[in-house]
């Protein structure tokens, strides 16, 4: 059953060269409790998608729903992880993961239980007072992890969350992130993974959906019906890579095609 | 803006107010322009010697470790001096020098003004712009083995190129200011020395009421400056643009690309006067860096020939002369201080400045505080980029920075006193001189907010005030900090003239430490006064500093750091 419904999405931005079309007949939908990768090539609107589908942007034509509402503005049952932690300097770890229930006027007792519990899910506890420069990469992605965690959303959007960490870090992350997924006691229920790793996205996602080059449109979206934990060295993820692969780089060299 | 509501409003009303011809205005003019080519041959005179002083200073310091050491930590005190409170002794100085009655004193006094209030912004531009060389680019020069004048064209150059722009952008605002205060000074009647110029002409104008003339000197003055604005700056900082640095990775790269065009305008704007001004905060940096230093690999100082050597040895020997003949002018003052008899009034009066300085402290901190309460929402307003306002509005708001708001100052005392009382004209003039120091930090403050922590914030679902409390407000407590210190330092500039204004049979004075320094600088037997007063204010201002902006600058760079 379909939460997420991305129907004939269109997005251009003017510039001063003038307009660019970034996504043109944008279609796919998410389904309840999936894991959802998007992947394409560089400047294909990966990320701008993303941001469509949280509200953050808004299509120049097309209609994106979730569970059956058009999507109107930022919307409260999802939450997003940034490439860049994109974590507020000045704050605590505390207080970072905090403020999505600020922003929600939970009161503060209840604040500091939630943050608790989703530090420890995120393995920082004792880190509650560090400031984020005090922490290493991966310490500050598990703190937009916990953020993002912290006030329990529906589906969890994450933008190239581990594009800016070492690969041993970022392995790690991975695995964290799937277990939390897969636990029914503990928030999201879908995840919607934008990378350009397209290793990454075959080893963690139900299904991949591939764009073009821009102006993107859907090439194809891949089923991975392998069982988990995968393994990399397989000949079936060793094939589903060559595909999207050769999906990209042939969906690009001719466009308009597929 | 305040001083755009008085161009606008306050000065047709004053001009019909007093009355004149469309004829008379004309006839005007031939004076009026007279009188501002001399006044731009000073600004000309002193920004190409700010210009040369500023490459050869801002490059020796850069490159050669040991004199870094002393020249950085002299620049951050000159700095800090009120300028303008020199005025008087950089008067009485030079027409000792050049003989009394000779035209040249007064306007290498001027010239020297001006020059130092130009010099010290693009001084730190240089050498920020020389250290802040990415070290690949530095390293990639040697290792092609690029020496000599290559070097200089291809390297030295293009770092500064930039800075040197922006710099000269505000260095000739800066100077705009001063130089017309310095000519409304010299109108002061008994100050006894003329220096014609448009600030002199429309201070005399303004004294009697004669609105043809006044508009004539104001119309040219703005065409100028628009013809400047529009004819230099803005062709050169675009050309100087190629020279920035940072080459955005395109990830996704379309909304960064979108963004950063819309924000290019603002952040010229904006970037052009904070970073200039940011020598305020890099005042307090550069010693500090300085002494915290680690060891680095020496530059290769030995390729310059024995002339640019000779060339940088002539540059060192002349500021040390400036810089003596400044101590020495108030050595003198001093010393006659304490040895001359004191008359008994200006004895009184000098016992009188500790109360004087807190006054003037209380009128620049109300000026600082009501300026705030307006160049903070404003900026905020100002600074969401996709607002029309900003699309047009900042030009506008360019230009009018850029306008010397002294100008304006004998309106403000000669007409606008019934309305304001004294302490509120002065409240007023103080602001035109610290309003904009704030107004484009905070600016550029707010356009620094890295895009991700807004979208964050967004993302999240954050009220307008939790957004404020907890992100905007924070992220620009750095940008603030620099922000009030270069905006007291105007405020401590402007008091000279904001304190006190004689014109013909017209005065205007408010009790406080400007209103001494004016008055020791033209009563007899003033010189003790002057010096005390010029004394209490540079004490005063060094004691803020030290006590207040350091300390808060450094726990905004501490705390309030993206990194």
């Amino acid at each position: 059953m379909s939460i997420i419904r991305i129907e004939h999405v269109d997005k251009a931005f003017p510039t001063r060269h003038g307009t660019v079309t970034v996504m043109r007949d944008v279609t796919f939908d998410v389904q309840d409790s999936e894991f959802l990768a998007i992947t394409g090539p560089s400047g294909c609107g990966k990320s701008t998608l993303l941001r469509l589908i949280h509200g953050l942007e808004t299509p120049t034509a097309g209609e994106l729903e979730f569970r059956g509402e058009p999507i109107r503005g930022v919307c409260p049952q999802m939450s997003m992880v940034f490439q860049s932690f994109a974590l507020f300097p000045w704050l605590t770890v505390q207080e970072n993961v905090a403020f999505g229930l600020e922003a929600l006027h939970w009161e503060p007792e209840r604040i500091r239980a939630q943050v608790e519990r989703y530090l420890s899910v995120t393995g920082l506890v004792g880190f509650e007072e560090a400031y984020p420069r005090e922490l290493s990469g991966g310490m500050r992605q598990r703190v937009g992890l916990a953020r993002a965690l912290a006030v329990e959303p529906g589906v969890l959007l994450m933008d190239e969350p581990f594009s800016a960490l070492d690969p041993l870090t970022a392995e790690a992350l991975r695995e964290e992130v799937l277990q939390l997924w897969r636990d029914p006691a503990l928030p999201p229920e879908s995840v919607l993974l934008v990378t350009h790793n397209i290793e990454e996205a075959i080893l963690m996602a139900d299904r991949v959906v591939v764009l073009s080059r821009r102006p993107s449109h859907v090439l194809e979206t891949v089923p991975i019906p392998l069982a988990r934990p995968r393994d990399r060295k397989s000949p079936e993820v060793y094939e589903l890579m060559d595909r999207v692969y050769s999906l990209i780089t042939e969906g690009s060299a001719r466009p308009g095609s597929g | 803006m305040i001083y755009g509501t008085i161009l606008a409003v306050v000065i047709p009303a004053t001009l019909v107010h007093w009355g004149g011809s469309a004829g008379a205005l004309i006839a005007q003019l031939p004076t009026a322009g007279l009188d501002l080519s001399y006044s731009f041959g000073r600004m000309l005179a002193a920004y190409l010697a700010s210009l040369g002083f500023a490459l050869a200073y801002g490059y020796y310091a850069a490159v050669h470790r040991p004199a870094e050491r002393v020249m950085i930590p002299v620049l951050d005190i000159l700095q800090s001096v009120p300028i303008l409170g020199f005025f008087p002794v950089a008067i009485l100085f030079f027409v000792e020098l050049t003989g009394p009655g000779s035209f040249l004193g007064p306007n290498l006094a001027s010239v020297f003004l001006i020059f130092t209030s130009m010099v010290w912004n693009m001084v730190f531009g240089v050498y920020e712009s020389l250290k802040t060389i990415p070290s690949d680019l530095r390293e990639a020069s040697q290792a092609f083995g690029i020496t000599g004048l290559q070097r200089l064209r291809r390297v030295v150059f293009p770092a500064t190129a930039n800075r040197l722009v922006y710099n000269s952008i505000l260095s000739w605002t800066a100077g705009w200011f001063f130089l017309v205060e310095a000519e409304i000074f010299s109108t002061n009647s008994s100050a006894g020395i003329t220096l014609p110029g448009i600030g002199s002409f429309l201070s005399i104008s303004a004294a009697a009421q004669d609105g043809s003339a006044f508009l004539a000197g104001l119309v040219l003055l703005v065409a100028l400056i628009a013809a400047l604005d529009f004819g230099l700056w803005r062709p050169l900082s675009r050309w100087a643009e190629k020279f920035r640095y940072d080459q955005t990775p395109s990830s996704d790269g379309v909304t960064t690309a979108e963004d950063r065009y819309r924000s290019a305008r603002l952040q010229r704007a904006a970037s052009f006067v904070s970073r200039g001004l940011r020598s305020g905060a890099s005042r307090v940096r550069a010693p500090w860096a300085l002494i915290t230093a680690r060891r680095r690999r020496p530059t290769r100082s030995g390729e310059g020939s024995l002339r640019s050597a000779a060339v940088k040895y002539i540059v060192l020997g002349a500021i040390l002369v400036l810089v003596w003949l400044m101590l020495i002018a108030i050595i003198v003052s001093v010393y006659q201080l304490f040895t001359a008899p004191i008359l008994p009034a200006v004895r009184q009066q000098i016992l009188e400045l500790p109360a004087a300085m807190g006054a003037s402290v209380l009128r620049v901190v109300a000026a600082f505080l009501i300026s705030l309460a307006i160049t903070l929402p404003l900026s905020i307003y100002f600074a969401r980029v996709s607002s029309r306002a900003s699309r047009y509005g900042l030009p506008i708001v360019e230009v009018i920075a850029s306008f010397p708001a002294t100008a304006l100052f004998p309106v403000i005392i000669f007409e606008l006193l019934p309305y304001l009382t004294g302490e509120g004209a002065a409240i007023l003039m103080l602001m035109t001189g610290m309003m904009w120091y704030l107004l484009f930090n905070l600016l550029s403050g707010i356009r620094g907010l890295p895009p991700d922590l807004a979208e964050a914030s967004r993302s999240f679902g954050a009220s307008r005030w939790l957004y404020l409390r907890r992100v905007l407000l924070p992220a620009i407590f750095p940008a603030f900090v620099t922000g009030a210190i270069t905006a007291f330092g105007g405020g401590w500039n402007t008091l000279i003239v904001a304190e006190y204004l004689s014109v013909g049979s017209r005065t205007f004075q408010l009790f406080g430490v400007g209103q001494m320094i004016d008055l020791g600088a033209q009563e007899a037997g003033g010189l003790p006064l002057l010096a005390a007063a010029l004394f209490t204010l540079v004490i005063t201002v060094i004691a803020l500093n030290e006590l207040i902006w350091k300390p808060m600058y450094r726990k905004a760079v501490q705390k309030y750091r993206y990194d």
